[in-house]
């Protein structure tokens, strides 16, 4: 017996069946709705491999086709098609050599993936998947082979993302920034940047990664400058924070977190905002904002849960793990990136084991 | 009449060693003297075995014959608040029942922690023949003492309620000693646990996560290999090229094999019914092996089980054939209660033959059993390997209940098979008296190397 003796639970008391509810039923996906998509075609294809399908990249094409980008034993490219008579996710096939990915970028005629291997980070390039005729009727599916567009420096490549013309792509590696030219494919290094984090696009086009404990490092596309310490982060807990961002693309406002969960606003004029809220747990991982404002996104490791901060009541709520009883019934537990569909929805990339494309149509809200 | 049935979860893990004496066990005395007996024929009697000496005890998941030739099992308690597992052996000698060790005490993580208990043994009792060691993990589900229930994804964050994890005991049946404990899971419980003893390595899957571990006996050691799924199978077993294998939440065969060190997927779906099924939960709840060791049997985890024998040394993927259900037609419009729609407790005899327990109940229409029988019970049938014909022999009888559920099956030293109860109280161990011509001594060899 241990020495803080407890009180044993009344299993006939009148609260004991709400209860169990609760522990039970209220501990998946509070609200809206989640659907695991596996990457596949159900029915006529099967999925990436389980242990090469950990979903650690997404971006989203302006059809709203949604690539992304697989690692683990090796590193696989597709694209998922959500809307009209489809309902597919098409591995476009393993990129040779690579075993992860650390971005996937859409550009206006093709999409670009930044991936590491044992030879260090690369960037190969695909162009952008038509829309399929009727996936309830026939099919056809084509590989073409990706384009290689060379290493960088050797170095691997941390993260990267499009500006806001879509025609350039800004990254770092472990400590480098670089650029590419999504068309050209031209690598060109830029200068020395710690390559922690991932990069976010502002509101004004600038491309914002993490520069120290203390700061964001600005790179300008247009004038390919690149200011060192160029905003200050706020007063939180920075060291050893894997930075995430979310960006809500009606107002341009840049979400991210520190180390202990709580989360700021950036704009890009205005600077950082002061903490809006703390998530329920840390570190806090993918995020995306759908269209009327609302984050929503995980945290906490292992078995992550959802949140949902919402900019008008200032609350970060819990909305528990991840469950799916359309499509797949599967839990979800660890999440490698987001992104927010075309009608707002957000696409979680599954980054476990036998990884899936969630997709989150959130609670659609009353009106006051 | 629903079982409740939760499972669970944490932190640590830090082996703790170290030659536990186990002070009830030295002459322990066998609590249930006096079986139950069944009525029934003389071949084939049926008696029951009560875990009145734990009666907290609401289940019984674990079955299986140790090292020794005897038959252990675990008196679990999953639904009371701070419950844990005893663990218990059947004694020939008094027939009846000794209760070996409350497996918190054990372990150093008592019921009244706080924390999500050590309330069972789920299918993860694994023997080891060289030393007579009988290894054991434990599984989740049991509520901290001052909740009524319990949730691994809820409190899987929460270092007051979380699950310690699963326990790993090594049990040394000639001593009736703990020789050393550690923690095989940490956060989670052991859904089934194998044993590879020629190469001191022990499998596990993990719940909730689904996750194949493998430890080192030798090393004392963890490895995770990954995620399989959502739903555990319930069973792994082992090949001659010592794969282990199991299943996926679809109803594929799902192997690990050690020269690759990689999970494999089968593309082919396991045999399902296929009116309403279509692989999905069609995991593995049972699995014997048959005693050549070239084939294994085996039931799903789904209402409508599936009966199957599986061909693991031939081809690239196994040849599995199809023997049909294991239990009775049913309105295909009702997602039938798995809880009555159930089959488990494969083993082999000393015959040769395979017996397990398919449930059958009370249906107006599919089964119209007579209103002043027993609305649902538990079958035990032998089907024989040759002609893979099926007999039923035996009706479970329970002195107060239908006894439609059996978890596992086991075959002692003395050629006898004993049945794993789970229901309503009191829970306990069946044993099935076979005739003397299918007897043998050891029959339990092969052992049976899976819980």
């Amino acid at each position: 017996m241990s020495e803080n003796k407890k009180t044993k639970y009344d299993m006939h008391s009148p609260e004991a069946k709400a209860l169990i509810d609760e522990i039970v039923h209220g501990t998946f996906t509070k609200e809206g709705t989640m659907a695991a998509f596996p990457t596949c075609f159900p029915g006529a294809s099967i999925p990436i491999p389980a242990d090469e399908s950990h979903i650690t990249a997404l971006d989203v094409s302006g059809d709203g086709m949604i690539y992304g980008g697989t690692s683990g034993r090796a590193t696989h490219l597709f694209v998922g098609i959500f809307s009209g008579v489809t309902g597919a996710v098409f591995d476009r096939g393993m990129v040779e050599g690579a075993n992860h990915c650390a971005a996937v970028c859409c550009g206006k005629s093709r999409f670009v993936a930044c991936v590491n291997g044992p030879d260090g980070g690369r960037v190969v390039a695909g162009s952008l998947e038509g829309l399929p005729f009727d996936l309830i009727q026939e099919w056809g599916f084509g590989r073409s082979p990706f384009q290689e567009l060379g290493k960088v420096n050797g170095e691997p490549i941390v993260h990267a993302v499009a500006d806001a013309s879509g025609k350039v792509l800004v990254g770092t590696t472990s400590g480098h920034l670089f650029t590419l030219g999504m068309d050209a494919g031209d690598i060109k290094v830029v200068g020395e940047v710690p390559g922690n984090g991932r990069l976010a696009l502002g509101s004004k086009g600038g491309i914002f990664g993490q520069d120290g404990s203390a700061h964001l490092w600005r790179y300008d596309v247009a004038t390919g400058k690149l200011q060192r310490k160029a905003v200050a982060l706020p007063e939180g807990a920075w060291d050893n924070v894997p930075l995430t961002w979310a960006k809500d693309h009606r107002s341009g406002l840049l979400y991210t977190a520190d180390a202990d969960g709580n989360v700021f606003s950036l704009d890009e004029e205005l600077g950082f905002s002061g903490p809006l809220a703390r998530t329920l747990l840390a570190p806090v991982g993918p995020m995306a904002v759908t269209h009327d404002g609302r984050v929503f996104g995980f945290c906490g490791p292992e078995m992550a849960k959802m949140f949902c901060y919402n900019p008008r009541t200032r609350e970060a709520t819990n909305l528990g793990v991840a469950v799916s009883v359309l499509e797949q019934r599967r839990y979800g537990y660890v999440f490698g990136d987001a992104v927010t569909g075309r009608d707002g929805q957000i696409i979680f990339g599954e980054d476990d084991d036998l990884g899936h494309l969630w997709l989150y149509f959130p609670r659609i809200q009353a009106l006051p | 009449m629903k079982l409740k049935r939760r499972e669970f979860l944490v932190s640590s893990a830090g082996a703790a060693a170290a030659w536990l004496a186990l002070p009830a066990v030295a002459g322990a005395a066998s609590v249930d003297a006096k079986p139950v007996k069944g009525p029934g024929k003389d071949s084939y009697r049926t008696s029951f075995y009560p875990f009145t000496g734990h009666p907290d005890a609401d289940t019984c998941w674990s079955v299986s014959v140790g090292p020794d030739g005897r038959i252990y099992a675990a008196a679990c308690a999953e639904s009371v608040p701070g419950g844990v597992v005893k663990v218990v052996r059947y004694n020939e000698h008094t027939d009846g029942l000794d209760y070996l060790f409350s497996l918190d005490e054990m372990v150093n993580d008592p019921g009244d922690s706080g924390r999500a208990t050590q309330c069972k043994i789920h299918y993860s009792f694994a023997p080891s023949m060289s030393d007579g060691i009988l290894y054991m993990a434990t599984h989740l589900s049991g509520p901290p003492i001052d909740q009524p229930a319990y949730s691994p994804w809820l409190s899987w964050h929460d270092p007051k309620r979380c699950f310690r994890g699963s326990a790993l005991l090594a049990f040394d049946t000639k001593q009736d000693q703990v020789l050393w404990w550690d923690t095989l899971l940490p956060k989670e419980g052991c859904r089934c646990l194998l044993h590879d003893e020629e190469r001191h390595l022990l499998y596990a899957l993990s719940y909730p996560r689904d996750h194949f571990f493998i430890y080192d006996t030798k090393k004392r050691t963890r490895r995770d290999v990954g995620r399989i799924g959502s739903i555990n199978a319930q069973t792994l077993f082992l090949d001659r090229k010592h794969r282990v294998w199991t299943t996926d939440d679809y109803g594929h065969l799902v192997r690990y094999d050690p020269e690759k060190d990689r999970l494999e997927r089968s593309p082919f779906v396991l045999p399902h019914n296929p009116e309403f099924q279509t692989g999905w939960h069609s995991v593995f709840y049972d699995v014997a092996a048959a005693p050549d060791g070239e084939s294994v049997y085996a039931a799903t985890w789904i209402a409508a089980s599936r009966l199957m024998r599986i061909w693991p040394n031939e081809g690239e993927w196994p040849r599995v054939e199809d023997l049909g259900p294991a239990t009775q037609k049913r309105d295909p419009t009702l997602p039938k209660d798995t809880f009555v729609d159930h089959c488990g407790g494969l083993v082999f005899a000393g015959d040769g033959q395979l017996y397990y327990v398919a449930s059958r109940w009370r249906d107006a229409v599919y089964n119209p059993m007579p209103a002043d029988g027993p609305e649902r019970e538990g079958v035990v049938w032998r089907l024989n390997p040759a002609t893979l014909q099926r007999q039923e022999v035996a009706v479970l009888h329970h002195p107060s209940q239908p006894a439609q559920y059996i978890s596992r099956g086991a075959v002692d030293h003395n050629g006898n098979l004993f049945f794993g109860n789970v229901g309503t109280k009191p829970v306990g161990i069946f044993k099935v008296h076979l005739p003397a011509s299918r007897r043998k001594k050891n029959a339990h060899l092969p052992i049976r190397m899976w819980g």
